[in-house]
């Protein structure tokens, strides 16, 4: 066995990953058991964020720096190149998450209702 | 010159396309199908470029801004990438030509011009999915083709195209936040992007971080099973393939799934290593759940009465023989695997577009209103005819080929069981077509179905050249088959 | 390879497929054209086949590669004296059928659909005959099983349609078993070529389930027990030209399919010494009496006669299993002589439904004093079918019998003798009804009914001539080919 402070110091020094797998769990969880569309599009976004601070993380040197070369400074930076391709996958997050917005809008034109339930139970009467 | 640029231009043609069209659309209204359609011809040739390249040297690699790996990113064409590529350059086109009419009664005139907009947004993303060696990369282009499939869908604004479209988008961007992490999983204890050079760096840590690699096989699997349909994470395909306008289906159904299955193929051939994924139980669970999708997406098919979702089901159990190829593993199987994509991109979009030709005559999507419906179209209804049989796997037809090597495969791999899923598929697949065919042709017209409307010809055409593919690719596959076959080489060549 | 004989089979093959479209392409002009040039296709087909029997009766084997599918799986061509027989009878019988349908189809719908897919079916038919693979003939087996779903459907009535599903369903599962068997041949022996050699030497589990897959395949097509299901609905709903194509000779693609897996996949040594003939000849023995006994229970002529073809089919299938000279004789002979038979009695029952618009036996009484000649023939089929020398009927089950017993297995004799008293029973009455019955409510009927017209009754003389001729004549040509035959599988077939 461990021994509890070691299992802690473990805990502290990869934290980030492991409130990134909470967070990923929460979104997932909550995209798949919310009904109401607004919801999802919430939990879909703790799910990205989750996945970005996992990957920001895996670049991440304790006590580094943004890589801003000065000359004549000898420091650690982090690795960039996570954070730069994070940048793309926000952009692409952003990109979802307002097309499914401008969905839920033309649903709720539709229906007059964001919930997956109601608009369910409406489909199924109009169809008997 | 310009040939040694044609991979990047394979994806930069129909993106610049794109986005020209709707400035076209505002001013030279009349423009915009002839250019969309010449973007997709000059991609047609780009990829035929590629193949004779690819045919003399065996594989092409294009460094972007000639930064080489691992800082820059690499496009890596070999054999399975020209395959890929092929296929969607033929059907796109295809579906493109046959779009211009079936849109006039499809859409409003006013979204008509973005339509082609999503639409060489997606090719050009495929194009990348099929080429890239870098997984970030990879992954952008996912995203891209999951909102511009998604846009292919919902641009139809009825509320069943929406439903289908946030459903799908929905899971969709669940199956990419899986990716992601898998991809973050794997740069975490490897350092690389590059695929090949993430493949070395794996030898090394498949023995280090042995879960690391398992989550992220986990991971992945589930990220792109999503995508690509693999039962059970199939339930927003019918929805979305139903509802979409026909040639959208054409291209969703017969194009996109599958290159999500490349790229598995790609991740599980040749970067994981052999050796740990032997430790795995990848193989097997894909096995069986291909083997489920290829038997309940049938039996679903059967008791569907509206003409697409029924096509969609089937697409469904057809995706599930392409992983049945890849679980199988052999190189029968593998081939018959790949080869399919192929063969059922074809066979499904000459499906599909023959159920919209039908659909715009009669108005009707529901297949009991469809008797008599080979009587009074004749082209459509003897295309329609061509795909089902193909479906069935009648010797000579495209589907034939790839069952055959599908069903050698299995017994390859010493397990004749999955000849029989084979087998006894086609049988099923003969269950749900053959009525639609004996309905289409030996009952009296009635409604609707009596007095179709004239099909535009280019409509007619794109379902006959489709239908015309098929045979040709029935009577000989052996070029196809060469390719795949050396393509499937070099993926079990990094397996062993 | 460059004989003008080696493309022949190519020439035989397409010539009737290439007619198919040139017949559909006339027919919107010309009726008499298109019936003109229907006969003339299976005429021409007839003389070609012909054509090959110096080089065949030579003892040679005419092969040709046509083109290439896939490493090691190809359209070819190969003909020698089992495909020729087979071959020769069935363009034969394919002749006298499309004479006859000149004047029965005047009288049905659907003509122009009718004439194209009949010799569509001629062309799959022969197809199977002269494949020089299994491959190939699987493609011809398909082809000619789909198409003649039309033949069975022609009728388009919901009785016809529900049968010609059943049909349809059959027929995949069938073309699904042997895709399976070709499959494993090809993954146990490299090739699935007919040009030898034996492609499965060793009984493994996989070769039995090869074995099987083909049983299932060609059985199905041949209406072996427990796949005869399809058969006698199907059989009687379609037209009774087509009917008597159906039984007289596209059952005999399903024997013909079995006798090439017996002699040319496993070979009938190792077949014998695994001991899984046993498992076809029980088969066969369970369809002979079934077959036999449920005609004996249908009211209806065209299903009785569909009945016994399973129990003629059954001694065919038997015949195999006795791996000897003198039983292949017979069972050769036996198809020779069955589609002589059958295609009589559906020829003559489709003049006598057509002339009466009866079709349950019990209607018929006394109309053999009013189409004599038509009935004469049906009768002279029948007694053949009871195996009654000096019909031809009678030499066939003779030589089976004396190749079960020379294989020492008397009790396939007693089968035999148990079958022909059925086929007696079932077919005595109908005989004695129609000759010496009292024709009923003769006062208030339709006008007198007349003899079928010559062209149909040609035809049917013919056929019922031929069962008469091939049992006494000593120039017996089906006999002598059938010899042949025996002795060519016996020597390996190859």
């Amino acid at each position: 066995m461990v021994p509890l402070t070691e299992m802690l110091y473990r805990l502290h020094q990869n934290s980030f990953y492991f409130f990134a797998i909470i967070l990923f769990i929460i979104g997932f969880h909550t995209m798949l058991t919310h009904s109401n569309l607004i919801k999802k599009i919430i939990g879909m976004n703790i799910m990205d964020t989750a996945v970005f601070l996992f990957f920001v993380a895996t670049g991440y040197v304790r006590g580094g720096r943004a890589p801003v070369l000065v000359p004549g400074e000898e420091r650690a930076f982090i690795n960039p190149l996570p954070s730069a391709l994070i940048l793309t996958g926000i952009v692409v997050a952003v990109s979802v998450t307002a097309y499914a917005l401008s969905l839920i809008i033309k649903l709720y034109q539709h229906y007059g209702t964001v919930d997956a339930e109601e608009i369910m139970r409406i489909r199924r009467g109009e169809e008997q | 010159m310009i040939v040694k640029h044609a991979p990047a231009l394979l994806v930069a043609i129909p993106l610049v396309a794109a986005y020209l069209l709707p400035l076209f659309a505002r001013r030279l209204k009349h423009l915009v199908v002839p250019a969309a359609l010449f973007a997709l011809l000059l991609c047609s040739a780009g990829s035929l470029s590629l193949l004779f390249q690819v045919m003399h040297t065996g594989l092409i690699i294009y460094h972007f801004g000639n930064w080489p790996p691992p800082v820059g990113i690499e496009f890596v064409v070999d054999r399975l990438a020209v395959f890929t590529v092929l296929t969607l350059s033929l059907v796109g086109f295809v579906v493109l030509v046959y779009s211009i009419d079936d849109l006039r009664h499809e859409l409003r005139e006013d979204v008509r011009g973005w339509y082609y907009t999503l639409f060489l947004t997606l090719l050009a993303s495929l194009y990348g999915m099929a080429m890239t060696n870098d997984i970030f990369n990879l992954f952008v282009f996912i995203e891209i083709s999951a909102i511009a499939s998604c846009g292919l869908i919902s641009i139809k604004e009825d509320r069943a195209c929406i439903e289908a479209a946030f459903k799908y988008l929905l899971l969709s961007a669940l199956g990419s936040g899986c990716i992601l992490l898998a991809i973050a999983l794997l740069y975490m204890v490897t350092g690389h992007l590059n695929m090949t050079y993430l493949a070395q760096a794996m030898l090394q840590a498949a023995e280090l971080y042995p879960y690391n690699l398992l989550a992220s096989l986990a991971l992945l699997v589930v990220g792109l099973g999503i995508k690509a349909a693999l039962f059970p994470l199939h339930v927003w395909l019918p929805d979305a393939h139903a509802a979409a306008p026909s040639p959208s289906s054409a291209v969703l159904s017969g194009l996109v799934i599958k290159i999500y299955a490349v790229a598995m193929i790609r991740l599980l051939f040749q970067v994981y290593p052999a050796a740990f994924l032997a430790r795995t139980p990848v193989a097997e669970i894909i096995l069986w759940l291909s083997t489920l999708a290829i038997l309940l997406g049938s039996i679903f098919a059967m008791v569907q009465e509206d003409l697409k979702r029924m096509l969609a089901y089937s697409s469904v159990a057809q995706i599930g023989y392409v992983f049945l190829g890849v679980a199988l593993g052999s190189e029968n199987a593998l081939t018959g695997g790949i080869l399919h994509i192929f063969n059922h991109a074809v066979m499904k979009a000459l499906l599909f577009l023959a159920a919209g030709a039908f659909i715009y005559a009669t108005g009707t999507r529901k297949i009991r209103d469809l008797s008599g419906i080979g009587q009074t179209m004749p082209a459509a209804g003897v295309a329609f005819a061509i795909g089902a049989l193909s479906m069935v796997g009648i010797p000579l037809t495209n589907g034939f080929v790839s069952k055959w090597y599908l069903a050698l495969g299995a017994l390859d791999a010493g397990r004749p069981f999955f000849t029989a899923i084979v087998l006894v598929s086609s049988l099923l697949n003969g269950i749900y077509f053959l009525p639609i065919l004996i309905n289409a042709f030996f009952r009296k017209p009635s409604g609707n179905a009596a007095a179709p409307r004239a099909l535009p010809t280019p409509m007619t055409a794109a379902i006959v050249v489709l239908a015309a593919a098929v045979i040709v690719f029935g009577f000989f596959p052996g070029r196809m088959a060469g390719i795949v076959v050396l393509a499937v080489h070099r993926l079990l060549g990094v397996w062993q | 390879m460059d004989r003008v004989t080696d493309f022949l089979p190519v020439w035989i093959v397409a010539f009737p497929l290439v007619m198919t479209f040139v017949i559909l392409a006339v027919q919107q002009y010309s009726e008499k054209l298109r019936n003109v040039l229907s006969v003339a296709a299976a005429a021409v087909s007839f003389l070609s086949v012909a054509a090959l029997y110096p080089f065949i009766a030579g003892g040679e084997i005419i092969q040709l590669q046509l083109f290439s599918l896939l490493p090691n799986l190809s359209v070819s061509f190969r003909v020698d004296i089992l495909s020729f027989s087979l071959a020769l009878l069935a363009s034969f019988v394919w002749l006298l059928v499309t004479v006859y349908s000149l004047e029965y189809m005047r009288h049905e719908h659907g003509c122009n659909r009718y004439y194209p897919v009949l010799i569509a079916t001629l062309a799959g038919c022969i197809g199977i005959f002269l494949a020089g693979d299994f491959f190939t003939l699987f493609i011809f087996f398909e082809l000619m099983s789909l198409i003649s779903y039309v033949l069975v459907v022609h009728e388009e009535t919901m009785e016809a349609l529900r049968a010609g599903y059943k049909y349809l369903i059959m027929t995949i599962i069938g073309g699904l078993a042997l895709f399976f068997g070709i499959v494993i041949t090809f993954e146990l022996g490299g090739s699935v070529s007919l040009n030898g050699p034996l492609l499965i030497r060793e009984p493994s589990p996989l070769a039995l389930l090869a074995f099987i897959a083909y049983l299932i395949g060609f059985g199905m097509k041949a209406g072996m027990f427990p796949l005869h299901v399809w058969l006698p609905d199907a059989h009687p709903v379609a037209p009774s030209p087509a009917s008597a194509l159906l039984s007289g000779v596209m059952l005999k693609t399903g024997a013909y399919g079995l006798l090439r897996v017996v002699f040319h996949v496993f070979g009938g040594k190792m077949l014998l010494e695994a001991g899984w003939t046993t498992l076809l000849a029980a088969l066969a023995i369970i369809t002979i009496l079934l077959g036999s006994a449920v005609a004996l229970t249908q009211e209806d002529l065209k299903r009785r006669l569909a009945y016994s073809s399973i129990g003629q089919m059954g001694y065919i299938l038997l015949g195999m299993t006795v791996i000897n000279e003198k039983a292949l004789l017979g069972d050769v002979f036996h198809i020779f002589s069955h589609a002589f038979m059958k295609s009589t009695l559906f020829l003559a029952a489709g003049a006598i439904i057509l002339k009466t618009g009866k079709r349950k036996i019990k209607a018929l009484s006394g109309v053999g004093r009013q189409m004599p000649f038509t009935l004469f023939a049906f009768s002279l089929a029948a007694i053949s079918m009871m195996g009654i020398p000096p019909l031809s009927g009678f030499l066939s089950k003779w030589a089976l019998s004396l190749g079960a017993l020379d294989a020492g297995k008397p009790y396939y004799v007693v089968v035999l003798l148990i079958s022909s008293l059925l086929n007696g029973l079932y077919y005595l009455p109908i005989i004695i009804s129609v000759f010496f019955g009292r024709a009923e409510e003769e006062g208030h009927g339709p006008a007198r009914i007349n003899e079928a017209p010559p062209k149909m009754l040609v035809p049917v003389a013919l056929l019922a001539l031929t069962t008469f001729l091939f049992g006494i004549l000593p120039w017996n040509v089906p006999f002598d080919l059938s010899q042949m035959t025996a002795k060519f599988l016996i020597r390996g077939g190859f």
